[in-house]
């Protein structure tokens, strides 16, 4: 660590395998106290793998990975203690209520009387779900319930976060609102977090976003310097008329392309848009600078686009579930 | 960052104790809010000993010139009564255990494994919890006592509520034990009816292993096959024991019951501790 920190959260060495496919391999990570950690990768790069080796619920094959210093191989009990988890897909009891998940979760963390209730009633409100309190968990929406897992992760005295793809499955406004309610929790106690996503919009409020695929890391920085270092800048430009248009795209050979009137040209630096400007400048109509993207980061390191995975036969059951399917019913 | 490692690992007896409860009360509170299970719980006794047991009565003791003879010196009703305890425990057991699947399916089991609390209290609490919700349905059945003309003194009880806890929790291990073995809810439920009734009719619940009621009747033996899964049959023994408390009557040696009780609750724990560990 450049700034002296002690890390919250360091992985050395980290393989693991299934069977002849390498999940991880040798990665090797440190997250700072308090820090908003990103891991970014394509469906089966590995992200889910190594949240689950930290969350001690996966044993790695080889190398060593500490949560508060505890490593988490060695004493996973322990090193329980100080996690928050929020996992990919819902595991919050439907037929109890929201107190009572909260409760149970308060218990079993062990969590004295006195606290447990104060803690509960202080993550309720903060994530808005108070008045819900003694709702049945399957009376609520897809972004309440998340909502509550986080609140439920932080019943304890969770020093680490995981989430892993918290938004998958909810709206835009739901999405947004949920990391409000992360950022408010980050901002009322001491806590890292460290978090998956496919929404790659969503990483910009990271402090450092690190990059995995097929088992590596292939980068692992802040937004920005991500984004200096890998990203494209791209200039969108329309002219005035067709001629001014044919003489800008001869003018960048495998640089600009035409989509309609717009050409998009590949920017390397401001250099180079004060130069198109200087040289098309009064003949142009439309003239704008679009800063790189993280999306374009990954592309460009990854070669590869986020997708979503099909359903899996654990999807199926939990649709057969939710029609009702215990047969006891 | 050494000074942690040294603190005790894991979770301390407090802790332990809070998880096992909180554990165990949410398997009971998820058994009340279902109606279902409450139901089955109270209609099955009721066909079984009013519908079942009175309708057979009289065919249970022969009757020739007027001389009345039983080698079971009991009614029908008497005979079948601790067996529909025991059919009660069973099924609300191996029941029970579907919410061990539905906590694997739908992600709740994640949240318990990633507790500080070891395999062993989470699988205690959950079978345990099951156990609870299984004795209570097993207690429906004796609310009907009276109707089927038994009688018992407190100590009777008592036996009779220890011998049906140990049933209860090696049946909800067995549960658990099935459970970690099927895929999914359609799975369990052909699975569990394929092992409940076949173990029912087989442990000498519903006849005697000795059809000779009357001296008339001592001719008349059962296939060497029906007496074999008879005796084979742990079930068998557990009723026998329940007989034993309830209407003082015993086709074995009285001390088998308790000692294949015992055996079938750790034998069952243990092996779905062995599951459960794998997760």
């Amino acid at each position: 660590m450049t700034d002296g920190a002690v890390p919250e959260v360091v992985i050395d060495g980290v393989t693991k395998r299934y069977g002849r496919t390498l999940a991880l391999d040798d990665v090797s990570l440190a997250v700072r106290p308090n820090e908003l950690f990103a891991l970014l990768g394509p469906n089966g790069a590995g992200k889910t793998t190594l949240l689950h080796i930290l969350c001690t619920i996966l044993k790695p094959d080889t190398g060593t990975a500490r949560i508060g210093g505890v490593d988490v191989v060695a004493h996973p009990l322990q090193a329980r203690r100080s996690l928050g988890v929020v996992f990919q897909e819902p595991s919050l009891d439907d037929r109890l209520t929201v107190f009572e998940n909260l409760n149970f979760h308060g218990l079993v963390y062990g969590v004295p009387a006195a606290r447990r209730k104060s803690r509960i009633d202080e993550m309720l409100h903060l994530v808005e779900l108070a008045e819900w309190r003694e709702s049945l968990v399957r009376t609520l929406s897809a972004g309440m319930k998340r909502r509550l897992e986080i609140a439920r992760a932080l019943v304890h005295d969770a020093r680490v976060l995981f989430l892993d793809e918290p938004t998958v499955g909810l709206d835009a406004q739901s999405r947004s609102r949920l990391w409000q309610h992360v950022q408010a929790l980050r901002k009322k106690r001491d806590l890292t977090v460290i978090v998956t996503t496919h929404y790659i919009e969503e990483m910009e409020s990271c402090d450092r976003v690190c990059i995995i695929d097929h088992g590596r890391i292939l980068t692992n920085d802040t937004p920005a310097a991500l984004k200096t270092a890998h990203g494209q800048q791209f200039i969108r430009v329309v002219a005035n008329d067709e001629p001014t248009a044919l003489e800008i795209v001869a003018a960048y050979p495998g640089l600009a392309h035409r989509k309609d009137t717009e050409i998009v040209i590949k920017s390397s630096g401001e250099a180079f848009a004060e130069a198109l400007l200087s040289r098309f400048g009064g003949r142009i109509r439309r003239f704008i600078v679009e800063d790189p993207t993280l999306e374009s980061v990954f592309l460009s390191l990854t070669g590869r686009e986020l997708r979503d995975a099909p359903a899996s036969a654990r999807e199926r059951t939990f649709q057969f579930g939710k029609r009702g399917g215990e047969h006891t019913k | 960052m050494t000074t942690m490692v040294t603190q005790p690992a894991g979770a301390g007896l407090t802790t332990q104790l809070s998880g096992l409860y909180a554990i165990w009360l949410r398997e009971v509170k998820r058994a009340i809010r279902d109606r279902g299970q409450f139901v089955g719980g109270v209609s099955r006794p009721i066909l079984w000993v009013l519908i079942m047991g009175i309708g057979l009565n009289p065919y249970f003791r022969g009757e020739i010139y007027g001389e009345v003879r039983f080698v079971v010196p009991y009614t029908y009703l008497q005979y079948i009564f601790p067996a529909v305890i025991a059919l009660n425990i069973m099924y609300t057991s191996v029941q029970s255990a579907v919410s061990t699947i539905w906590d694997r399916e739908f992600g709740f089991l994640r949240e318990i494994l990633v507790s500080p609390l070891p395999r062993f209290t989470i699988l205690l609490g959950k079978i345990l919890g099951g156990t609870t919700v299984a004795m209570f349905h097993g207690c429906l059945v004796l609310a009907l006592a009276r109707f089927a003309d038994i009688t018992f003194v407190p100590s009777d009880l008592l036996l009779g509520l220890s011998l049906m806890f140990l049933l209860a929790f090696g049946l909800t291990s067995l549960g658990v034990v099935i459970a970690n073995r099927v895929r999914s809810f359609e799975g369990f439920g052909v699975f569990s009816n394929a092992v409940i009734l076949p173990l029912y009719f087989t442990s000498s619940s519903i006849f005697p292993l000795e059809p000779s009621l009357t001296t008339a009747q001592t001719k008349v033996v059962y296939p060497e096959w029906l007496v074999v899964l008879v005796q084979i049959n742990p079930l068998t023994y557990a009723v026998d024991a329940l007989r034993g408390a309830f209407i003082h009557f015993h086709q074995f040696d009285p001390r088998i019951g308790p000692i294949v009780l015992v055996v079938m609750a750790v034998g069952f724990f243990l092996i779905a501790l062995r599951d459960f560990s794998k997760f």
